[in-house]
């Protein structure tokens, strides 16, 4: 006689009354479900991946931002009363979503920028200077010592921007590129009479970070200290690393102590609530969706093992048990529903794939693959299906 | 494996019990292993439903059954299921057979379960029952005595201390009987297996060590 496997006689006692139809249907339930579900995961993950500034996405402003103390009638003409307490500082460390906090010091000696081309020109200006580490596409030349006789510049780009479209139209001259700043050599003249210092000066960058004229440290820290004799000032404004600027709990910390940052930044807070909102309702209809799904998939296995109610029976009396049954059942089963759950993943993987290349022609980059949280969502929607239908098997098997 | 009855009473018969001097029914009965009992019957005296008892198909009675140390009616779907594979075999009287499976497909969904019977020990079983010829028809167009031969070499295709048998012989003549007769007593006695057998009449279709009165 042929030779038969033990589980093609309980596929074919079993599995006979299978509806082909019901099954389709119950899987596309599941794998829709699904691939909803890791898509809400996948919206909110990535916004929360671009403000926390990961890869360049900085540039947006969305990390770095400058930070004073809002200028009012009462604190008019009492610059002090403006300036950063190093309490303040210290406290500014521990904010909700700081990860870093930088100084903003500014020169405390007179500055005049002199260009010696065929139209003279002359003008004051003031100098700023952070720590390194928080300028945005730092040149190599970035550096200064004292007896240096060149001192780089970084420039905000948005005041290049204010001058070609502002000032330049309106006083009939000429537009300036980025490129034809760097290769123009001023004079920097600073401190009066006797004291007075003379260096060339040159833009070595364009900060999309920082609204102000950028020098090293040690250019700024060097005249303070030989013009006022004083070594440290308090300093007026404050740059702050922070993972993500749309957060409640941060935009109270600014707004209880009266401090200012750039308004452009905290747009996204609104867009965060918006993103927000749109990831929970798309959340809550996934987890409905998914919900339904398994419940189509649960009825499909119960009804089939209703369908084989007799046979079931039959082999229990025979000595087989519902356990093994059961096993038997779930491992039919589990094939199917880990498959429609792969896809569900395989059709976020290629929205991400897409998603990340359109938004690079945004100058905005995003990971090619989704992160572990999506995976993480991926796993748990497996085992949340895995126990309710393991459940509903063991529950029907008696 | 010890069969023991305490005060085993069914239910739907609790009326009537006592209208007959019944040897079994809220008797305190022990059953060692290795013996042969003879249960009989006459009709309506409860003796399907004494045999769904011993097998756990039913629970619907007073008093106690234990095999060993299991309770029948206090045992869990688990520990039945064990028995039932490995330690108590049965023969229906209404067979039970998968209708749409066939002869010996019937016969490989209980050999699979246990794996302790070879494939030609079962189908020489089968042969020597008469049945080489129908393996591959599906059960629901054999006939009665057919079925009832399945149903027998089913029985024997997993270890068993105990085999119970309810009218094993009802569909069969003398010759068939005699084979089936041979059969179970060969296999009963390689496993040192007790047997209970329940019919409506007396018989001798084995050497029995007690006879009791249902």
């Amino acid at each position: 006689m042929k030779s038969l496997q033990q589980k093609t006689l309980l596929r074919k006692l079993l599995l006979r009354h299978r509806s082909n139809n019901r099954l389709w249907a119950a899987l596309i339930a599941l794998c829709i479900g699904t691939t909803l579900l890791l898509l809400s995961v996948l919206i909110w993950w990535n916004f929360r991946e671009i403000l926390s500034g990961r890869g360049s996405n900085d540039s947006l402003g969305g990390t770095f931002l400058t930070v004073g103390k809002k200028v009012t009638n009462e604190k008019m003409g009492r610059p002090e009363m403006t300036l950063f307490t190093p309490q303040e500082i210290d406290a500014m460390q521990g904010a909700p979503q700081v990860q870093d906090v930088g100084v903003l010091v500014s020169n405390r000696f007179p500055v005049w920028a002199t260009l010696n081309t065929t139209v003279a020109f002359s003008t004051e200006m003031f100098l700023e200077a952070v720590p390194d580490r928080f300028i945005d596409n730092r040149p190599v030349d970035w550096i200064w010592t004292p007896g240096n006789r060149t001192v780089p510049i970084i420039v905000s780009s948005e005041f290049l921007n204010l001058y070609n479209y502002g000032f330049a139209l309106s006083q009939g001259l000429p537009q300036l590129s980025q490129a034809s700043i760097q290769s123009l050599a001023f004079d920097l003249k600073i401190g009066r009479g006797q004291l007075e210092e003379t260096y060339s000066a040159r833009v070595v960058g364009f900060s999309d970070r920082i609204t102000s004229v950028l020098v090293p440290q040690t250019f700024v820290d060097y005249g303070n200290k030989l013009f006022t004799g004083r070594e440290t000032f308090p300093p007026s404004r404050l740059i702050l690393k922070v993972k993500d600027p749309s957060d409640k709990l941060f935009i109270n910390y600014l707004e209880t102590r009266d401090y200012t940052t750039n308004a452009e930044q905290l747009r996204w807070s609104k867009l965060r609530t918006v993103v927000d909102a749109v990831a929970s309702a798309t959340g809550l209809l996934a987890i409905l969706l998914m919900g339904i799904g398994t419940l189509v998939f649960i009825l499909f296995i119960e009804l089939t093992i209703a369908r084989a109610q007799e046979s079931m029976a039959l082999l229990m009396q025979l000595g087989y048990s519902p356990r093994y049954l059961g096993r038997f059942m779930l491992r039919r089963f589990l094939p199917l529903m880990l498959a429609a759950l792969a896809l569900a993943m395989w059709l976020v993987m290629i929205a991400q794939y897409m998603a990340a290349d359109k938004l690079k022609k945004m100058n905005l980059t995003l990971p090619h693959v989704p992160g572990w949280q999506v995976w993480a969502a991926l796993g748990v929607s497996a085992l949340v299906l895995i126990a309710f239908v393991s459940r509903a098997i063991t529950r029907t098997i008696k | 494996m010890r069969l023991s009855l305490e005060k085993l009473i069914p239910v739907p018969l609790k009326d009537r019990i006592n209208e007959y001097n019944s040897w079994i029914w809220n008797q305190e009965l022990v059953f060692n292993s290795g013996e042969r009992i003879s249960i009989q019957a006459p009709s309506g005296t409860g003796k399907t439903t004494l045999i769904h008892f011993l097998y756990g198909l039913r629970k619907d009675y007073e008093g106690r059954i234990y095999w060993s140390a299991f309770n029948m009616s206090a045992i869990n779907a688990e520990q039945l299921s064990q028995i039932r594979a490995s330690y108590v075999s049965v023969i229906f009287q209404d067979m039970r057979l998968f209708p749409e499976l066939t002869a010996w497909e019937n016969l490989e969904v209980k050999r699979r379960l246990t794996n302790t019977v070879s494939e030609y020990d079962a189908e020489k079983w089968i042969e020597r029952l008469g049945l080489k010829d129908k393996l591959d028809r599906p059960a629901r167009t054999l006939s009665y005595g057919e079925q009832q031969r399945v149903a027998i070499v089913r029985a024997l295709l997993q270890p068993f201390e105990w085999l119970i048998m309810d009218e094993p012989f009802s569909h069969l003549d003398h010759a068939n009987r005699q084979r089936a007769i041979a059969l179970i007593r060969e296999v009963a006695d390689h496993h040192r297996a007790g047997i209970i057998l329940a019919d409506l009449e007396d018989n001798d279709f084995f050497t029995y060590s007690r006879k009791l009165l249902l």
